[in-house]
């Protein structure tokens, strides 16, 4: 599945069912399933978590509105699509009140080119916006500067881990 | 235009223009550099964006990326990427070192890498200006040196997400004492690509 020093993942379990979810989708799942996401650069993974059902969904969103680029094909690519109807499918309703948030991501990994590093900050941005739009309370980040992460969403305890090259392993 | 669109013809016609635009920055390398350094390009096939991770063994690969937009007359992007390793081994052979001397990508290993994807990338526009009669300007490169995936991801994103197809030029670069093989992805809009082949004679 993946390859190199990231592929320890699942704290060395086999037998852990892990849901890739690709560039520009996004994913839901009850415990124990663990949903990761690799390579997040300018891209944003958004987790979503119930604490009560042990439910959640992570979203891989690449920007920020469809007026961003040309909107044809898979639309759940940008935050204010993939936001909403991810947490309509983790909690319908009034559910989403005991939903939480965690943001990883939203780098800039090319240096010396500006028009290309403001990307992951309009996706944070875009992000929060839709969050705060669904009352659902952001818990913790590892978000800007320009390394690439990779994110995994334990559903039972709600951490987020985060790998990359930059700072190893870290726990959100 | 999807990989399998394509006819033979037009995949040698792609391989032509990737082996003219190699030897121009073979040329100018070696003038650069003052010794020889020979660039060969052993492959040029087309692979679905999707897949380009798994050319150097998936997303979160350890590689070293040089991105340029294109601008003038069809839009996309350019982007030389070469594993860790051969990022290193690169290096070595730009400055004439034995193969494993440096150990790491420093500003002057990153200013020094970056410029001669320049070179290639502009050497390898040139090519498909002249052949194909349309104007083509690179933007000045981006260096990174991170996750694959990542890289990717922003390259396609700055073009607009357009390009389902990229233009894969297998590149090595080969003095006396070593041989590096690199990547060089031409990420062209979809428009963009048949505009080439059309100007080509080859639609």
């Amino acid at each position: 599945m993946t390859t190199g020093f990231l592929s320890g993942l699942s704290w060395g379990d086999p037998d852990a069912n892990v849901v890739h979810v690709g560039t520009g989708e996004f994913a839901v799942g009850d415990h124990p399933t663990i949903l990761m996401t690799p390579a997040l650069g300018s891209c944003v993974g958004v987790a979503v978590w119930d604490a009560f059902r042990h439910r959640g969904g992570l979203a891989h969103v690449m920007l920020p509105t469809p007026s961003e680029a040309n909107a044809d094909g898979n639309r759940d690519r940008f935050a204010s699509v993939a936001i909403p109807r991810m947490v309509e499918e983790v909690a319908p309703g009034a559910a989403s009140r005991r939903l939480v948030a965690k943001l990883v991501g939203g780098a800039a990994m090319f240096r010396a080119d500006s028009s290309l590093s403001n990307v992951g900050e309009r996706n944070l941005e875009e992000v929060r916006h839709q969050l705060g739009l669904l009352r659902i309370p952001i818990l913790a980040e590892d978000t800007g500067g320009s390394h690439a992460r990779t994110v995994e969403l334990r559903l039972d305890t709600g951490v987020l881990v985060v790998r990359s090259y930059m700072y190893g392993i870290r726990e959100l | 235009m999807k990989p399998e669109d394509l006819s033979p013809l037009q995949i040698d016609a792609l391989r032509e223009l990737g082996s003219v635009g190699a030897g121009h920055a073979a040329t100018a390398l070696s003038q650069l550099l003052d010794h020889a350094v020979d660039i060969t390009v052993p492959e040029v096939k087309l692979v679905p964006v999707s897949d380009v991770p798994m050319v150097f063994g998936g997303p979160e690969t350890l590689v070293g990326a040089v991105y340029t937009r294109l601008l003038g007359d069809v839009s996309g992007g350019m982007l030389f990427i070469a594993p860790r390793g051969a990022m290193l081994a690169l290096v070595d052979l730009l400055r004439s070192r034995p193969p494993g001397s440096t150990k790491s990508m420093n500003a002057d290993e990153e200013a020094l890498a970056t410029h001669t994807a320049s070179i290639l990338i502009a050497a390898y526009l040139a090519a498909i200006s002249r052949m194909a009669d349309l104007s083509l300007l690179p933007s000045p490169p981006a260096f990174a040196f991170d996750m694959m995936g990542a890289i990717l991801e922003v390259a396609t994103m700055d073009i607009g997400m357009k390009a389902d197809t990229a233009i894969l030029v297998l590149t090595s670069f080969v003095d006396e004492r070593a041989v590096v093989d690199a990547a060089l992805f031409y990420l062209p809009d979809p428009d963009s690509l048949e505009v080439i082949l059309g100007r080509l004679g080859i639609v």
